[in-house]
């Protein structure tokens, strides 16, 4: 166990910052217009009409409202060509083109000589890339998942768009695969491989994900209050509320990032990983592994619970998640637990999926930006079995130098992100 | 652009190979390994555990009871390794079949098993399940070039996890695909019996195993990278490399070629000298 005194809240020397931002995500695109809708505590679910053609059933979710294009010059694609792609490509292509435009690093704006290029590398959070393309594919009337062909990942095809000439990495760990994106990238700057990293993920809603995960009783079937339904830590919790989109940062070494004057928002300051082996499904119910994932990440970061001012939970909302998570974190945590904010941001966004740890990581980039925490909303009554500081139904103002966020997915995948805030 | 290119240490980013094994099989030949996968003497799964998994994730775990069991002693603490599966469209069958039934029957057709077992994640998670691995696990690639993803993701797990006080003792690193892409049909059956192949290599810290793996990538940006590959991601090749630098006879390293510029260099341990990247089978003076 970590120390439980403070031992440091400012930033290092070195580290790995964040200096680009974009999103696409059912509460907006922009940092600023996502940060007002969390912090005001809005719900981005409704219902939605899903199913096979002609057959489509009313059903909830938070869906992705609007796509903006990326902005002239930010990709190698015209306008009409961006408009042929299908939605998952457009809507992983548009905020990273974006985020590289936020951070100073789109291909105009790097228009130097070969020698003088900074290498930029790609890791994209996408757990089930084929699955929703072959989708996709197959309600347009395509044949694609029955031909024998083997196209390009679209990490390729995004990386040549985009004029990238670092690496280029699908990574997926179910629900924390935007997630395991960051920690890849902090690894490839951390050993020089590249000079500044594209990293995030997105996903979106189809009805067979729909359909699978309401056939494996993950969802919550609470269909007369959508808005309600996602209830994250709440006594009547009875599963997620799926959404679509996701987030995309730039990473640099900060040292670059000072150098080319950059503005740097935060910075990923530690990471932590473990699984639970115990089932492909459920998490564990003993919170060793989980706990073990968090306070790796503090030992990366080089703080200890005390220092924690804010975590962003995993919790969407089912029955053994939120508790397996209460207990990881009152194991992690100790004594320091009852001092510290939590709130899933889940029950305004929905679950995003394989782009849910990269949102999730932009929320506490608003709290740290805003120093106000989140709230979780529809949290009317505490589960019992859940006991740690919510912030329920209203954003919280205080001090915010240190926010965690946590991903879970089946496989039993844990994972947690440690962000400080910018000097 | 005031960004100064920083030249990185191979010698960082290294990681030896511990052990390896390739295995293939026939469409035909998987349901009996759901059952019993590895040689004999591997350790017993749980009951019916890969009733569901994908035929990848099948051919997948055999590999790796396979490496498990040519490991020499002593061997890395297993409970604590991670594991980085590199498939390439994995899934397609069951995707196959989930689609048709869904347009046939609607959301009552949709089995609750195809997003935990057929998406790109789930090798690495079976792997780790079934053979109580707690390092992390993650899937990597999904498309033609997974080998170049997986070895890179690899690495970079072994190099964010070397130090501190809970350091990973090794990576799993578990590749696999069809030797040629079968067409399906509805019920994602596939022509033919095409054949399944799956590489299965332990990468370690230590310096002291026969073989090491390291990535070598260009000094500055603005080098075109090669296309990405249209079919194979070279886990034959890469295989049979491995084998053909262990032994001594042919080469003694070989570099993959990614689709970004770099490669990817296996080569017997010894003061070899640096290769490019963009070379592809390479006899080298030892």
């Amino acid at each position: 166990m970590t120390t439980a005194t403070r031992t440091t809240a400012t930033p290092t020397t070195g580290g790995i910052v964040i200096t680009g931002v974009a999103a696409v995500s059912p509460l907006g695109e922009s940092m600023a217009e996502i940060a007002d809708e969390l912090l005001a505590g809005r719900s981005g679910v409704r219902a939605i009409e899903a199913g096979p053609p002609g057959r489509a059933t009313r059903q909830f979710a938070a869906p992705v409202n609007h796509i903006t294009p990326p902005p002239p010059g930010t990709c190698r694609l015209t306008a009409a060509e961006f408009a042929a792609l299908d939605r998952l490509t457009q809507m992983c292509l548009a905020p990273a083109a974006r985020a590289l435009l936020d951070g100073g690093l789109a291909a105009p704006a790097r228009d130097v000589s070969p020698a003088d290029g900074p290498r930029i590398g790609l890791v994209l959070g996408l757990g089930a890339e084929h699955l929703k393309a072959w989708e996709l594919d197959f309600a347009a009337g395509g044949r694609q998942v029955l031909e024998d062909r083997c196209p390009p990942s679209l990490v390729h095809r995004m990386h040549d768009w985009l004029g990238l000439d670092g690496p280029a990495v699908t990574a997926a760990a179910a629900c924390g695969s935007s997630g395991y994106a960051l920690a890849q990238a902090k690894a490839w700057l951390e050993a020089g491989w590249v000079d500044a990293v594209l990293a995030g993920g997105c996903d979106i809603l189809s009805p067979t994900s729909l359909a699978a995960f309401h056939n494996l009783r993950a969802l919550s079937r609470r269909s007369d209050d959508p808005t309600r339904a996602s209830r994250p830590f709440d006594r009547d919790r009875d599963g997620f509320v799926m959404g679509e989109g996701g987030a995309f940062f730039v990473l640099e070494r900060r040292a670059d990032a000072e150098a080319r004057g950059a503005t740097i928002r935060a910075e990923l300051a530690g990471v932590g990983m473990s699984s639970d082996a115990t089932h492909m499904v459920a998490p564990s119910t003993d919170p060793v592994q989980a706990a073990r994932a968090v306070t790796a990440a503090l030992a990366d970061a080089g703080i200890g619970p005390a220092d924690i001012d804010y975590v962003n939970a995993h919790a969407a909302g089912t029955p053994v998640g939120d508790v397996a998570e209460a207990g990881a974190l009152r194991l992690a945590f100790g004594a320091a637990t009852d001092g510290i904010p939590v709130s899933s941001t889940k029950s305004m966004s929905g679950h995003l999926v394989s782009g849910a740890a990269a949102f999730e990581a932009l929320a506490c980039l608003v709290a740290l930006e805003r120093q106000v925490v989140p709230p979780t909303v529809n949290l009317d009554s505490v589960d019992p079995q859940c006991p740690l500081d919510h912030v329920p139904h209203v954003a919280r103002a205080r001090q915010v130098h240190v926010a965690v966020s946590n991903s879970f997915g089946f496989g039993g995948s844990n994972l947690c992100l440690v962000f400080r805030r910018a000097a | 652009m005031p960004v100064v290119p920083t030249l990185f240490d191979p010698s960082a980013i290294m990681g030896g190979i511990a052990a390896h094994a390739l295995v293939t099989a026939r469409f035909t030949e998987i349901a009996a390994l759901r059952d019993r996968p590895g040689p004999d003497g591997s350790p017993a799964l749980p009951p019916r555990f890969l009733r569901h998994a994908d035929e990848q994730t099948v051919v997948g775990m055999h590999a790796v009871l396979a490496a498990l069991a040519a490991c020499p002693e002593p061997r890395p603490d297993m409970a604590r390794c991670a594991v980085v599966s590199a498939s390439c469209q994995a899934g397609r069958m069951a995707a196959a079949r989930t689609l048709v039934q869904f347009h046939d029957q609607g959301a009552v057709g949709v089995s609750p098993h195809v997003v935990p077992q057929c998406s790109l994640h789930s090798i690495a998670g079976a792997v780790s399940v079934a053979l109580g691995m707690h390092g992390p696990h993650l899937g990597v690639g999904g498309g033609p070039d997974s080998l170049a993803e997986g070895l890179v993701a690899a690495l970079a797990l072994m190099q964010a996890c070397r130090g501190g006080a809970d350091p990973l003792p090794g990576v799993w690193l578990v590749a696999t695909e069809w030797e040629e892409e079968p067409a399906l049909d509805t019920q994602g059956v596939p022509e033919g019996d095409p054949l399944c192949r799956a590489l299965a290599m332990l990468l370690v810290a230590g310096h002291d195993t026969d073989l090491e793996l390291d990535l070598r990538g260009p000094a500055t940006g603005r080098v075109r990278p090669r296309e990405p590959r249209r079919r194979g991601s070279g886990v034959a090749e890469f295989a049979r490399a491995m084998t053909m630098c262990r032994d001594g006879t042919a080469l003694v390293s070989w570099a993959l070629d990614c689709p970004w510029p770099g490669a990817v260099r296996v080569s017997r341990r010894r003061g070899v000298p640096a290769i490019m990247p963009s070379t592809g089978l390479r006899r080298e003076a030892a």
